[in-house]
């Protein structure tokens, strides 16, 4: 009886077994961005993305792995960096990582996944030096740098026929990248710089600055850095009776910019590295997608790259596996990937040597592609003079 | 009379000892949320349990009653810690940073607890010493060790530049002093492309007699230790160095005289007390221990960047001796393990964090206005208990 009892178990245990091995596998992956602090809403966004991505997949029946998704803070500063890094990349547990939107935090933590051996796509860094400053297989982005953005910002707006610049920058390291390239291509290009002035993140009173560039009068002012700042100088500008395109970099394309200044921020021109999200059939689901979640937060500029770059590494581990070094030689050989933000192809660097740069100007309260504007076709101007 | 001469037992600091490892072992591998949430409240209940009159009483007691054999006994527990950590890459980070943030809390102490100097600035003086260590490591050939004293030293110059206006001014005014300081400090960094600018430097590893730090430790052919148990190890010794350097000062006529300059500037220059003497001792011993902590955790981290010194990282230090207590140095451990620890066995709780964070914080200062483990009286002869 007790004999006939135990086969009968092991009976069903043989048959149950090939039904629980069925079940997925579970396979770790980590996110990491400034989720408290200054720069949470792209970090929040960041995140938000990536859950996006990860929850996309694990709804596909087709996927081999079932996901988790770790998130970490690293509250925009280095040193929290290195240490949510070691924690992530000692963890055997993750295979890849989706890290960093804050440069300074990006350069401090590249030697850590050396270390250990664990393999991130950058989703929102853009200083060139953490891709270019060394050459390690670990190490991907696929955002461009600010040089991709500053070139074609420079050139389109000679093309344009300005000649006249002053530029005002943040001393971030943000900021000041952003100068550096400008000023670069600028001059390359043909365009006059009459005054750069370095202003610190935080300032509120621009009046020295702006009465200075009054009377050098320019045709454009160039700001690099990020919407707080920029809304503030815009509204001071018209205060002070500054009249002047005003030209700013990725770091101003935000919801945020255009709710803060309202009716001025019209005729506001910046550029974003990645295709318009509306022109691509991916990207128009993202969206539908967000806004399907019902998050506190918007993805902001840089959420659609922690999109593609979660969905980047989930292909690799789809198709070679669970195993960081695998998953690494994956990411490496990446080549014409099609993503959310444009085709994806890594160059020696593992640096998205593709990115896209998209022109963009607030038409009506809203960041609109350049070619499909107002302006594009001369039915509006970007300053009455 | 004998009775007061009765020693006290030793046990119950003796028990404590080794559970207080324990816990440290288990909480920093605490991930789930019940866990943790478990070994929090256990820790409220822990400091509640030491703030009743009879628990705490007993403990204070027989710590006096053999305190350099206690002390030591310390020294090795978390010296065992370290040990049982010794592959987890990630726990050891931790225990180091509390360590040297421990170190740099234990100066800030001598700066307020002692001497009554006011210093928002904490961070910056750390600050100067990741910097220094930066910058030396990377272009001479001097040895390291002679590269952390040389950091400490100039956090020390450089903290008796601004000793001039802090002399000159007073309470609020002095604490302005330093906060524009640290303002300043950022600001430099963050301008002057030799020091790397707003994107910082790299540091490269610490290395003392030819042996590297950066690299882990093999013991044969299956066995290999991470390489920061090195850097846990050598900010535990650093550590201990400057509890027992604090502990000295206090017992000894400097730590009276510092006393008596807080707590009343005026009668203690009519007693002959050169106020600003004292200050200057205080505040330049508080600004090297600093920038010895910070040139060690630059090098262990391996990079330095003005964001990482920033005003809310000086307001984290006082935060610190704050919470422990103002003015007992062995406080400051305890206070570090909260505030580091805390917050990133929190990260479950991603965006909210330090929402609850600051909650606790203000909770445990509502029912222990003075910190966890408050100054208590001097007693230079440990076996007088209180009968």
């Amino acid at each position: 009886m007790f004999a006939r009892a135990l086969r009968s178990i092991l009976a069903a245990a043989v048959l149950l077994f090939p039904v629980t091995s069925y079940a997925k596998d579970t396979v770790k992956l980590v996110f990491i961005g400034p989720l408290t602090g200054g720069n949470s809403s792209n970090g929040l966004g960041g995140r938000n993305s990536t859950e996006l991505a990860v929850k996309v997949r694990n709804a596909d029946a087709k996927a081999r792995y079932r996901y988790e998704l770790v998130a970490l803070d690293d509250e925009c500063k280095p040193n929290i960096g290195v240490q949510v890094a070691t924690k992530a990349a000692t963890d055997r547990s993750i295979v890849a990582g989706i890290t960093h939107y804050c440069s300074t935090v990006a350069m401090a933590t590249v030697d850590v996944y050396h270390k250990f051996g664990l393999p991130v796509v950058v989703w929102g860094a853009v200083l060139p030096d953490v891709t270019y400053a060394q050459n390690y297989r670990e190490i991907h982005r696929i955002n461009g740098t600010m040089i991709n953005q500053n070139e074609t910002a420079a050139k389109f707006m000679v093309a344009q026929g300005y000649r006249r610049w002053a530029i005002i920058h943040d001393t971030t390291d943000y900021g000041k990248g952003h100068n550096k390239y400008f000023s670069q291509y600028l001059t390359r290009n043909g365009g006059q710089i009459l005054g750069t002035f370095g202003v610190t993140a935080d300032q509120q009173d621009f009046s020295a600055e702006l009465t200075k560039i009054k009377d050098l009068g320019p045709d454009v002012i160039y700001f690099g850095g990020t919407t707080p700042l920029g809304v503030r100088i815009r509204t001071q500008m018209d205060k002070l009776g500054v009249k002047a395109v005003f030209q700013g970099t990725s770091g101003i394309v935000s919801d945020a910019y255009v709710d803060g200044l309202g009716k001025q921020a019209e005729g506001t021109v910046a550029f974003r590295e990645g295709a318009p999200l509306e022109r691509l059939p991916g990207g128009r689901r993202f969206m539908e997608q967000y806004a399907a979640q019902k998050y506190n937060d918007p993805p902001e500029a840089y959420g659609p790259f922690a999109y593609a770059a979660a969905n980047l590494v989930m292909d690799a581990i789809e198709r070679v596996g669970p195993d960081r070094r695998k998953v690494r030689s994956a990411l490496n050989a990446t080549k014409d990937h099609q993503s959310i933000v444009g085709t994806v192809t890594f160059d020696d660097h593992r640096q998205n040597a593709v990115p896209l740069i998209t022109k963009l100007v607030v038409q009506d309260g809203k960041w609109i592609v350049w070619e499909d504007s107002d302006f594009a076709t001369g039915k509006r101007k970007l300053v009455s003079r | 009379m004998r009775k007061i001469f009765r020693p006290a037992p030793v046990w119950p600091a003796l028990l404590l000892l080794p559970l207080l490892g324990g816990y440290g072992y288990v909480f920093l591998h605490a991930e789930a949320q019940w866990q943790v949430a478990i070994l929090a409240l256990a820790g409220v209940a822990a400091i509640l349990a030491a703030g009743s009159r009879r628990v705490g009483a007993a403990l204070d007691r027989s710590w006096r009653a053999a305190p350099s054999l206690l002390g030591w006994l310390a020294f090795v527990v978390a010296a065992a810690l370290i040990y049982v950590l010794r592959e987890d890459h990630f726990a050891l980070l931790m225990v180091a940073t509390v360590l040297l943030y421990a170190l740099v809390c234990l100066g800030l102490n001598v700066q307020f607890g002692y001497a009554g100097v006011l210093n928002f600035a904490g961070a910056a003086f750390f600050g100067i010493g990741g910097y220094t260590a930066a910058v030396l490591a990377a272009h001479t050939a001097l040895p390291h060790l002679v590269i952390l004293a040389s950091a400490g030293l100039l956090s020390g110059v450089v903290g008796s530049l601004l000793v001039l206006p802090l002399l000159r001014t007073r309470g609020h005014y002095a604490a302005l002093i330093t906060i524009a300081f640290a303002i300043l400090f950022r600001t430099f960094l963050e301008v002057n492309d030799l020091l790397g600018g707003p994107q910082g430097l790299k540091v490269p590893g610490l290395a003392i007699l030819g042996w590297s730090f950066n690299d882990s430790i093999v013991v044969d052919a299956d066995t290999e230790f991470s390489f920061y148990v090195a850097y846990a190890g050598f900010s535990l010794v650093l550590f201990t160095i400057g509890l027992i350097l604090v502990w000295r000062l206090e017992r000894s006529w400097l730590g009276l005289s510092l006393d008596a300059v807080r707590i009343d500037e005026t009668a203690a220059s009519v007693f002959g007390f050169q106020v600003a003497r004292w200050k200057i001792l205080a505040f330049s011993l508080g600004n090297v221990l600093a920038g010895v902590a910070g040139a060690v955790y630059g090098m262990m981290t391996g990079f330095v960047a003005p964001a990482s010194f920033t005003l809310a990282e000086s307001l984290i230090f006082v935060s610190i001796v704050i919470l422990g207590g103002l003015g007992n140095p062995a406080a400051v451990l305890p206070a570090t393990v909260l505030v580091v620890v805390l917050p990133e066995k929190l990260q479950f709780i991603q965006e909210y964090r330090y929402l609850l964070f600051s909650a606790i914080v203000i909770l445990i200062l509502l029912f222990k206005p003075a910190g966890l483990l408050p100054r208590s009286l001097r007693r230079y002869f440990p076996s007088w208990g209180k009968a």
